[in-house]
């Protein structure tokens, strides 16, 4: 295992696309780490330039202490995961296994060692012999999982392996390769965009967007601390909820008001304006944040538009100027649509961005 | 077990299953009727194929009297249309008999042997003498291979051609396939297209800028020539259908053989090639079909060393042309393409069956 390290990489297509600019990161040891982002972000170019099937344009890609920027793929011992799986469909399961360990003149007892251990640990023993077309699709992608750990790689590299699989599977899957990854110990590099697949797995969060990386943390941060309104609007189901506010400062304090709300800020947040000095803002508050309370303490009533029962919760959601804003509530009462309902929000989770750079200012 | 309950026949599915039917008997009776013409004339004996009406099958013997002639003696021979013996030959010259029963009949029958009738009728014993010849039924096949002294070198000549033209268009037409199929560049698709342009043009029509390019590189009459100009058409075949199977064979198989430790010629040979089998197949049957079959250009192009097509057509030319010798010749022809195609298909069928990409 070994450690991943991308300094200032870019990757141009033709004259004018760039697919990934001035990428810089560190993969630490056994860590799994997640690039999420929306597609055509640049997330697969800069995996695919760490495997070496795309070439750096400039930049360098190190693996440990190893620089393998201009090194051929079969030279930078990673492994990899791909999205279709890419299971050799003329091999059978343990030659699509052995496929790399011949290559590497291992003697014929060893491979054999070898590919029953790693075929077992993604249990697929029994079909060693079978042809990938005989094969489900789930069966597919544990055998191109087996293949890749196979070689004990420096490095994993997974380029959506779960987005072919039926939903049901793949939230399994998902689980059952998070812990291969804690049982092998390898250092991860795993995209994808279902925030919610990165959100489970990862150790930390790469999000991309247009070829630039807008925030790297655990999922913890970029959940609670979204650096910008699009962090804040990709990560979440459902996502954040923005609205446009103005900033009153009044004799019991500073007030964030639009048509339909009215805040009175606790003086720590406001604390948080201190440098900042436009008069309006973008309000971010996540959808579990807001809270129903009587009339009285609201700072927010609308009419309910929609509620939909999720059993062991409702997501309740209101419609102000055709800004739909979402709120989790717990299930009971039914909340019936068209009724009024009176809300507040959970102040210290809130966040504020700048209207013009989209960046957060609390921080 | 369950009641069978009759459904009413519809009349238009009827007619429509009729006339299904009807189409597909007739399609297997154009496709199958000229080959058993084939087959059956390579059999018949000179006579049968010169006879009116043919014979739909051939005989295996051939009745024959024997009688005191004006100049010798009379040879008759039993013809099944009329129900009557004809003559043919009146003669005193033995040896003459026995040529005739040969070339003419398929009989072959030795002179001791007519001596041994011609003894029953001098002895008064019978006359006419009435006796049956045994008739070999190879003997068009042979006899084509005696008559056409060119028959088994052309044979040898062919094999070589087709196999050089297989080679050489699948190692050119494969790699700019895969080129086609794998790399974008500027006037692909035109260059692509431009490829088929040699196949447009009929071999007659460029017969003789031909001759004189393969004589300029000394070419002319040597079964390297033709293989660079059958070359030259299998090879645009070869590139369109290798391209679609290499298209077929998505990139992410080779990238993994490359993140898994192979060379790019190993990917391609323990990867692509084996993927892409079946098409590479199909592009070598038709390089030996073009290459084997062709008769046109090899006529205009060799003069002293002809190609097997060439030798049977040539079968039907002059002093010795025969039919049957033609028939017996395209036979021995149909043979090795027939295996060939059978072998060939089995890969394409094996392939395509049994593995999904």
């Amino acid at each position: 295992m070994a450690t991943l390290r991308m300094q200032n990489v870019t990757k141009q297509f033709g004259r004018s696309v760039i697919a990934v600019k001035d990428f810089n990161l560190e993969v630490k040891e056994k860590e799994f780490l997640v690039l999420l982002g929306p597609s055509g972000c640049g997330k697969t170019t800069a995996m695919r330039m760490v495997a070496g099937l795309e070439e750096v344009t400039t930049g360098n890609i190190f693996i440990g202490d190893r620089e393998v920027t201009e090194l051929p793929p079969r030279k930078r011992n990673v492994s990899m995961i791909f999205q279709n799986y890419a299971v050799w469909p003329h091999m059978s399961v343990y030659d699509n296994i052995a496929f790399a360990l011949k290559l590497k003149n291992i003697p014929k007892d060893e491979i054999d060692r070898i590919v029953k251990e790693s075929a077992s640990l993604a249990k697929i023993d029994m079909l060693l012999d079978r042809l990938p077309s005989q094969l489900s699709g789930g069966q597919q992608q544990r055998v191109a999982v087996s293949r890749a750990m196979a070689v004990d790689p420096d490095i994993f590299l997974m380029d959506e392996p779960l987005s072919n699989l039926d939903a049901k599977l793949r939230v399994s899957m998902r689980t059952e390769l998070k812990a291969i990854h804690d049982k092998a110990g390898a250092t991860t590099v795993f995209v994808t965009h279902d925030q919610s697949e990165a959100m489970s797995m990862a150790d930390r969060i790469v999000i991309m967007k247009d070829g630039e990386v807008i925030q790297v943390g655990s999922p913890d941060d970029v959940y609670h601390r979204s650096r910008s309104i699009f962090v804040a609007d990709f990560i979440g189901t459902p996502p954040t909820n923005f609205m446009d506010v103005k900033i009153k400062k009044e004799s019991d304090g500073t007030h964030l008001v639009n048509p339909h709300l009215n805040l009175l800020l606790q003086p720590d947040m406001a604390e948080h304006f201190k440098n900042y000095n436009k008069d309006h803002l973008i309000l971010g508050i996540r959808p579990e944040n807001i809270i129903m309370v009587d009339q009285g303490e609201a700072a927010l009533s609308a009419k309910c538009l929609v509620a939909e029962p999720q059993g062991s919760h409702q997501v309740v959601a209101i419609e102000l100027d055709n800004n739909i804003i979402k709120s989790i509530a717990p299930a009971n009462p039914t909340i019936i649509p068209g009724t009024d309902v009176h809300l507040n929000f959970k102040q210290e989770t809130l966040r504020f961005f700048d209207p013009d750079t989209t960046l957060a200012i609390n921080d | 077990m369950a009641k069978r309950i009759k459904k009413p026949i519809k009349l238009s599915k009827v007619i429509s299953k009729t006339i299904f039917y009807m189409l597909i008997v007739t399609l297997a009776i154009a496709i199958i009727l000229p080959a058993f013409f084939l087959v059956s004339l390579s059999f018949l004996s000179t006579r049968e194929a010169y006879q009116y009406p043919l014979p739909l099958l051939p005989s295996m013997s051939t009745e024959y009297s024997l009688t005191h002639g004006n100049r010798g003696y009379l040879i008759s021979v039993y013809d099944k249309f009329e129900e009557e013996y004809q003559t043919v030959l009146d003669t005193n010259e033995l040896e003459k008999i026995t040529v005739y029963m040969k070339n003419q009949l398929g009989t072959p029958y030795t002179i001791a042997e007519i001596e041994e009738q011609i003894a029953i009728l001098e002895s008064g014993a019978e006359d006419p003498v009435y006796f049956n010849a045994r008739k070999n039924i190879f003997l068009n096949y042979i006899s084509f291979f005696q008559i056409s002294r060119d028959a088994v070198p052309a044979l040898l000549r062919s094999f070589q051609i087709a196999g050089l033209t297989i080679l050489v268009s699948l190692t050119i037409g494969g790699m700019a396939g895969y080129a086609f199929a794998r790399y974008i560049f500027p006037g692909r698709d035109a260059l692509k297209f431009s490829v088929l342009f040699v196949r447009m043009f009929p071999g007659v029509a460029i017969a003789l800028p031909m001759v004189i390019i393969l004589a300029n590189m000394g070419f002319y009459d040597k079964p390297v020539g033709l293989v660079l100009v059958y070359s030259v058409g299998s090879i645009a075949l070869t590139i369109w259908i290798t391209a679609s199977i290499f298209m077929g064979i998505p990139e992410s198989l080779e990238e993994a053989a490359q993140v898994f430790g192979a060379t790019k010629f190993q990917t391609f040979l323990r990867v692509t090639f084996p993927l892409a089998l079946p098409g590479l197949a199909a592009a070598a049957m038709y390089a030996f079909l073009g290459a084997w079959n062709e008769t046109v250009s090899a006529i205009i192009l060799t003069q002293f060393n002809p190609t097997f097509p060439v030798v049977v057509y040539q079968a039907l030319l002059g002093a010795v042309g025969n039919v049957n010798l033609a028939a017996a010749g395209g036979l021995v022809m149909a043979v090795p393409s027939l295996i060939f195609t059978f072998i060939i298909r089995r890969y394409i069928q094996q392939m395509w069956g049994g593995v999904t990409i």
